[in-house]
């Protein structure tokens, strides 16, 4: 930022020493010492090229070398006097750095900001206006008023571009910590999932007291990955990844089987269908057997989106709905359908005695 | 136990967890299986297995070196004659569905339980594909997406496969799905080894199509 800037800088000095060069060439006859105009921009070139090669380095841009360079530019705007005739300095000729002068300004707003940038702006201002022995004539002449603009606007813009450097600079310092901590997470996280998957399987294998120990490390071990899994990436405003919804149902009576690609539904519409799908899972819990295990599958099938809910309990026969309603089965299951209903959906309900039971939820995607 | 008794099913571990490496070579070992080696890593994979000739390798996806779905492929192609069997345990359902359309056979999940993972190997050795609802899951989700941008040479699925795949992902064993859809227990699984091949096939055609397109030997 700060070697841009002083770049910046001495490509100014450059273009405005150009600028100045076609002036004092073109009316160096109409001075009343057109030598001394040639000497003027033969100064300014030689301090130009002092000041560039001085300011390319950041060890020689010192304090000193700054306020010389303000110097400089003040006592050749002075000179404008003595060479030029007071006939053309009172009818408002320029002087003789014109532009030239401002690059010591901005010069003074990189190195000290703006109010640096200001206090250089005021001594050219005071050299301009000591030449010319009193304000311009006429209109404010605006170069005077430029010059201390340019002196404030550029310290500050300096300030600002330092603290954007700095406040970029952090956050990529932060971003880079936080995916080396990610990186250190995941690395932690798969030791602990195979250390719980293999007390699981070795407590289960063992029976008795240890079961019960394998069977709390396969829930954490569940609980655990879907932690690990991606979390909800980029879902566009108002729309949900199903599968983030139904997934935590999963346990060790209950598998949850999905896509490997986000499954994006309205807000409202995944949250029926996946309090739907939780409301079968509870209706297996306590309908279907102590022993029953669950499924669930989530399928997206582009225009719809099913989610289906097996059980391999005991089952009921759809035909006994006498008997169904009595075991507090139906109200549940219009209790989904409704829910359904509700985002535009269906359930279909099916159900062989001895063979478990299927709820299918699908609904359309609006 | 196993299909030829004087012929034990060769087998290879890749896993870069030692506890479990050696664990679950102590166990095949117990149940008759002959383990021809273990590797932490997928290098050490690819050099053990070009020697050791194993019919099943039993796979890790989290290695710290290759990923397993390019171990799967290496292993393949230097050996067509061998199956891989991913066992992993934070596999995230990309990394699993990457495996298997590399040419793996077959996903657990290491909570399995024992008699689970021998059945697989088994299973695996005997050049079966070793489909948990998980996995029918996956695949079927990958058939959905392939079918949101059809191109040509995209494969679909049957409405029989669909409809099996999803009874596969909904828990049902290939007996029980045989005796629902009125079909032999053979055909059941012919129609779920078809929807894995099927995309394996897709994949590979896809790597040739993409390292010709961009001029790879």
């Amino acid at each position: 930022m700060s070697d841009r800037m002083w770049r910046a800088v001495s490509v100014f000095r450059v273009l405005a020493l150009g600028y100045a060069a076609v002036l004092i060439i073109a009316d160096h006859n109409r001075y009343a010492h057109p030598a001394g105009g040639i000497a003027v921009l033969a100064v300014m070139a030689g301090w130009s090229a002092v000041t560039i090669v001085a300011y390319a380095r950041p060890g020689r841009r010192s304090r000193w070398l700054v306020i010389a360079d303000v110097a400089v530019a003040a006592a050749l705007i002075m000179a404008t006097r003595w060479v030029d005739t007071p006939a053309r300095i009172d009818h408002g000729a320029p002087t003789l750095p014109t532009f030239w002068a401002a690059a010591s300004v901005l010069a003074c707003a990189v190195a000290g900001g703006p109010w640096a940038g200001l206090a250089g702006g005021l001594a050219i201002a005071a050299a301009d206006l000591a030449e010319r022995q009193g304000l311009p004539r006429g209109s404010l002449n605006g170069t005077v008023f430029l010059v201390l603009i340019s002196g404030l606007v550029g310290g500050y813009v300096m300030r600002l571009g330092l603290r954007a450097e700095a406040a970029v600079d952090k956050a990529a310092r932060s971003e880079a910590a936080t995916a080396e901590r990610d990186r250190i997470a995941r690395e932690i996280h798969d030791s602990v999932l195979q250390v719980l998957a293999l007390v699981s399987r070795r407590g289960r294998e063992l029976g008795g007291e240890a079961a019960e120990l394998g069977r709390l490390a396969g829930e954490q071990e569940r609980a655990l990955r879907s932690l690990v899994s991606p979390g909800p990436l980029a879902a566009p405003i108002g729309q949900l990844d199903l599968r983030l919804l139904v997934e935590p149902f999963a346990c060790d009576r209950v598998t949850v089987s999905c896509p490997a690609t986000a499954v994006l539904m309205a807000d409202a519409t995944a949250r029926a269908l996946a309090s739907a799908a939780g409301e079968a899972l509870d209706n297996v819990r306590n309908h279907a057997g102590p022993d029953a295990r669950a499924w669930v599958l989530v399928d997206d099938e582009g225009a719809a989106v099913a989610v289906s809910v097996r059980d391999d309990g005991t089952g009921f026969d759809p035909a006994g709905l006498a008997a169904a309603a009595r075991a507090g089965r139906l109200g549940v299951a219009q209790s989904i359908v409704g829910r359904l209903r509700g985002v535009g959906g269906e359930a279909i309900l099916t159900s062989v005695p001895g063979q478990g039971t299927e709820v299918e939820l699908r609904v359309p995607r609006g | 136990m196993c299909p030829e008794a004087d012929r034990p099913v060769r087998v290879l571990v890749v896993d870069d967890h030692p506890i479990w490496r050696h664990g679950v070579a102590r166990d095949l070992a117990e149940a008759g299986f002959l383990v021809v080696g273990t590797a932490a890593d997928g290098r050490q994979a690819l050099r053990i297995a070009g020697a050791a000739r194993p019919q099943v390798i039993l796979l890790d996806l989290h290695l710290p070196d290759i990923s397993g779905a390019e171990v799967t492929r290496q292993l393949l192609a230097a050996d067509p004659g061998g199956s891989v069997l991913v066992l992993s345990a934070s596999g995230e359902r990309q990394d699993v569905l990457d495996a298997v359309t590399a040419g793996a056979s077959g996903y657990l999940v290491k909570s399995a339980q024992l008699s689970e993972l021998l059945t697989a190997v088994r299973a695996t050795a005997a050049g079966q594909a070793v489909f948990t609802p998980g996995l029918a899951g996956l695949i079927l989700g990958e058939y959905r997406r392939l079918a949101s941008s059809p191109a040509p040479g995209t494969p679909q699925l049957t409405p029989r496969e669909s409809e099996v795949l999803r009874l596969v992902a909904t828990g049902l064993t290939y007996r029980q799905i045989a005796e629902r859809l009125v079909l032999s227990h053979r055909t059941v699984q012919n129609h779920v080894q078809n929807t894995l091949v099927k995309l394996q096939l897709h994949n590979k055609a896809e790597l040739v199509r993409y390292a010709l397109e961009h001029g790879l030997e």
